[in-house]
């Protein structure tokens, strides 16, 4: 079936990269949002299946922003998955309270991200 | 679905040309054409036979209702309005549909489609599972990821600038705290982005420059150089192109002159009529439309057919350039004038002046691809739309923004304002204001967060924020440059003082516009332009197979200069030097700063030792012209610098550049004032040792002088002041000393120059060492003894050093 998947990151090049990716190789419908509020915005609008949220971003963060969606019943059983391109033992402690689905590490490789959203995820790919 | 007969015509109005793109790509069977602003795509409709309009409500010069008003027949029309929009779309009759930003850009894909008749989307994905794709669409994928770096190329690789900034500071002892923690970031976003777009070795490099970063540990000398290095070898991996992907796909010519009228008009005048015609082709893939001309005659009938909107002007062919020069003046007076890019031949450097003097805005040189061509062309084209500056002003007072509005227009400023401050992002991004106007004290956001936010982002990082506020006091004003405001304005404001302030700002940018391919201080060529013109250059080495020279220099303890006589000091140094190297080359040479410290050569058909002749004259002009300083010894200025030629140290640049590089280092190693071509080696103690220069002369200042510009340009050496001395160290079966040329003085203690000439020559040393003997004065005679002897040359004193030199390299090349 087809999927919904929201990406929340603040930079230009790698959310459009992002986009394409899914877009291209799994067919996916793609919703980009360019800040964590922008995110709880169209997360709760459009219901994703999944959302692919970036940890490092001015305002309110991906953590921030996980945390939020949690916090909004209508939002909180969206599997999210985190991009980062550090994982520090601090981040990691913040990241287990969030109950994300999985990390993925930053850079990604664009032919391989839809494989690895899927896989973490735990869909039929 | 079979397509309809006649394919479907979709105009895009008001969205940057990547949306067009994109639906060009997506809407196979459709053709989808572009129009800036409100008048283009009124210009469009007029026309007729559109299938769909994807129409933006916010459309420069009079918004969605400025095109729609009054229109006969109008297509179905997609509306895209910001969130929460003042409701303008639900105002218009005609909208069949409305999205909102961001796009959903499938949704708009499919909804176009299902409209239209199309098949579909593509690439046709059934959409049921997330199999891996099959190789042609990983093949689509790569494609658009390279397209998508083409776009980002640019600020991606501004960041990393932050970082030798923060290398810079680190050397000068003046990081702060806040600078550090931008290059951190900076080098956290190009850790997490780079790899993506092939550049996994980029990404490595960021990771370490975070990591250096990281923490608050204070950073020294060491650190400061491996951050150098970092972020010279990510500028140098980001200018690769990135790992291989599938080659671009070609349009077809003919789209080139089927393509409607809105779009800018390209003229290429050239007899050489492939590469016109590749030119042309390049510049219809590109949303241009082209037309060719193979003489002037041609291209007069072709701008009195239709005035272009760009002119690309082959000065090289037909005899002279007189002729070609005479359209360019013409089409310099035509009403509006019409810019102009030339293209010439090689060796007609000349022509540079006169051709800026007759109004060119530019110049190429062949051979070029069209790619660079037509780059350059939408380099001129841009300049002219981005002629009219704009800002964005945000206050919740309506009629503040008005006021603003009203001041700002008749100044010729494009207004964008804004009352929702929580819709800044968005408005900022669509609008790509030139400066930003904002209210202090908002509901929700104020001015002074709203600031700060765009302080973080290195696309905004350098806007002009100009506060305006009712609250003038000094804790108030504070906060604002606190938060990165370049000025504020008082409310309620007098007309004359905002227009001030902001046209003021906004001239800034436009000279900082015109500075971008020059390094402000020192006025050469900046570290990018540089880029650019060393790959003309060795472009041109590789078609005429003649070798290519570049050379990296840095100055020797610069730190040490700033340190103890100021900042103002080492500028007033970095710009001698820049003087000095732009007088001691060619103009066809290129110069360049490349920030810090360090500058960088590249000479055309120059191999390395002529660079190192050229270059290490600077080094001397440099020495001998000390800088003064008030109640201080003079302040005597060196660099250090290596050299790599084509093709035998690199066939590319980055290649070139690593050789350079290592060279300039053992430059530095090797006691730093001096310039080595690449390929050095250090002096090896050795039982028969080998030094390309003994120097036999018994005034010890004048060998001192003689060694030191030898040393300095890569030549080993040795001294020797007397006669008898250095015949026996040349001379015997197994000499403990070999030198390729000898400077052999005549008058000398222990065995005069004649006579150790002689024993040289008796001992057939002759064979593998060359003489240039050192006369007192031009006295016949003597040169006449000396060249019979065996000499190679000879030189009299008092000799310059230079062209001493100079017959030194002769000696040994021939």
């Amino acid at each position: 079936m087809s999927r919904r998947i929201l990406i929340v990151d603040d930079e230009d090049d790698i959310r459009e990269v992002a986009q394409m990716s899914l877009e291209m190789v799994a067919g996916w419908e793609v919703i980009p949002a360019r800040n964590g509020e922008e995110g709880v915005r169209l997360a709760a609008e459009h219901r994703p299946d999944a959302i692919l949220l970036d940890v490092m971003m001015p305002g309110m963060d991906g953590p921030a922003t996980a945390q939020r969606l949690r916090e909004d019943p209508g939002t909180a059983g969206i599997p999210v998955i985190l991009l980062t391109a550090k994982v520090q033992p601090a981040d990691r402690r913040r990241f287990e309270g969030l109950q994300v689905a999985g990390v993925l590490a930053k850079p990604f490789d664009p032919m391989e991200l839809a494989n690895q959203v899927s896989s973490t995820l735990g869909w039929p790919g | 679905m079979s397509p309809p007969a006649r394919p479907a015509r979709v105009l895009v109005a008001g969205f940057p040309d990547t949306v067009a793109s994109f639906l060009a790509r997506q809407l196979r069977g459709a053709s989808v054409e572009a129009a800036p602003d409100a008048a283009a795509a009124r210009a469009l409709l007029a026309g007729g036979g559109w299938s769909l309009l994807l129409l933006d409500s916010a459309i420069a010069g009079g918004g969605a209702a400025g095109v729609l008003a009054g229109l006969s027949d109008p297509p179905p029309v997609f509306l895209c309005t910001p969130h929460g929009g003042s409701g303008e779309g639900a105002l218009l009759h005609g909208i069949t549909r409305t999205f909102t930003y961001p796009l959903d850009r499938q949704a708009l894909v499919r909804e176009a489609a299902a409209l239209l008749g199309l098949s579909g989307p593509a690439p046709p994905v059934d959409g049921e599972s997330s199999e891996v794709a099959g190789a042609g669409q990983n093949d689509a994928l790569a494609e658009a990821v390279r397209q998508a770096w083409e776009r980002f190329r640019g600020p991606v690789t501004a960041r990393v600038d932050a970082i030798e900034q923060a290398a810079i500071a680190v050397l000068e002892g003046r990081l702060t705290d806040e600078a550090r923690r931008h290059a951190e970031r900076e080098a956290h976003k190009l850790t997490g982005s780079v790899g993506t777009f092939g550049f996994a070795q980029g990404s490595r490099l960021a990771r370490e420059v975070e990591t250096l970063l990281q923490g608050t540990a204070p950073l020294g000398q060491a650190e400061a150089l491996r951050l150098t290095d970092a972020a010279v070898a990510l500028r140098r991996e980001l200018a690769r192109p990135p790992h291989p992907t599938t080659p671009r796909p070609r349009s077809p010519a003919s789209e080139a002159h089927s393509a409607p009228r809105s779009l800018p008009l390209l003229l290429v005048v050239d007899d050489d009529v492939e590469l016109a015609e590749r030119i042309a082709m390049e510049a219809s893939g590109r949303g241009m439309r082209a037309r060719v001309a193979r003489g002037l005659a041609d291209a007069r009938v072709a701008v009195a057919d239709e005035a272009p909107a760009a002119v690309l002007l082959d000065l090289s062919f037909e005899r002279g350039g007189e002729r070609g020069l005479e359209l360019l003046a013409e089409l310099a007076a035509h009403d509006p004038p019409v810019p102009v890019v030339v293209l010439t031949g090689s060796g007609a450097f000349a022509d540079r002046v006169e051709v800026a003097r007759m109004g060119g805005l530019g110049f190429l040189q062949k051979p070029i691809s069209p790619s660079t061509a037509v780059d350059a062309v939408e380099g001129v084209l841009q300049r002219g739309r981005q002629g009219r500056a704009s800002v964005l002003a945000v206050d919740d007072d309506p009629l503040i923004l008005e006021a603003v509005r009203t001041l700002l227009g008749p100044a010729g400023v494009e207004v964008h304002v804004l009352g929702d401050p929580l819709r800044f992002w968005d408005t900022l991004e669509e609008a790509c204001p030139d400066a930003v106007l904002l209210d202090i004290d908002m509901p929700r956001v104020g001015g002074i967060e709203l600031c700060r936010v765009m302080r973080n982002d290195t696309r905004w990082s350098a806007t002009p924020v100009i506060f305006l506020t009712a609250r003038t006091e000094a804790e108030t004003v504070q906060r604002v440059f606190a938060a990165g405001a370049d000025d504020y304005v008082a409310k309620p404001f007098v007309g004359p003082e905002l227009v001030t302030r902001v046209t003021n700002r906004l001239e800034r940018v436009q000279l900082h516009r015109a500075l971008a391919d020059s390094d402000p201080l020192t006025g050469v060529a900046n570290r990018r332009r540089s880029d650019e013109l060393m790959g003309q250059l060795l472009h041109l080495a590789v078609r005429n197979k003649k070798p290519f020279s570049l050379a990296l220099l840095d100055l020797d303890h610069f730190k040490r200069i700033n340190d103890r006589h100021g900042h103002g000091m080492g500028d007033e140094v970095l710009r001698r030097v820049a003087r000095l190297l732009e007088r001691g080359f060619r103009a066809e040479d290129v110069v360049a700063r490349w920030g810090g410290e360090e500058f960088v050569v590249g000479m055309y058909g120059m191999d390395k030792d002529d660079a190192v002749q050229r270059l290490s004259e600077v080094l001397e002009q440099l020495r001998a012209e000390p800088f003064t300083l008030p109640a201080a010894e003079p302040l005597r200025v060196t660099f250090s610098a290596g050299i790599a030629q084509f093709p035998v140290d690199g066939g590319d640049l980055p290649a070139l550049y690593r050789v350079a590089d290592a060279t300039l280092y053992q430059a530095k190693e090797a006691g730093r004032d001096r310039v080595l071509p690449a390929g050095w080696t250090a002096e090896r103690p050795d039982p028969a040792q080998q030094v390309d220069v003994v120097v036999v002369e018994d005034d010890p200042a004048l060998a001192r002088l003689l060694l030191h510009a030898l040393e300095t340009r890569g030549y080993t050496s040795r001294w020797i002041a007397d006669g008898r001395e250095a015949a026996e160290a040349l001379t015997g079966s197994r000499p403990p000393l070999r030198a390729r040329l000898v400077l052999l003085d005549v008058d000398l203690p222990g065995m005069d120059g004649h006579a150790v000439l002689r024993r040289l020559a008796r001992d057939r040393v002759l064979e593998r060492t060359r003489v240039i003997v050192l006369t007192v004065r031009a006295h016949e005679a003597e040169v006449v003894q000396a060249l019979e002897e065996g000499a190679f040359d000879h030189v009299s004193k008092p000799f310059s050093v230079p062209i001493l030199l100079q017959r030194i390299r002769r000696a040994m090349v021939i």
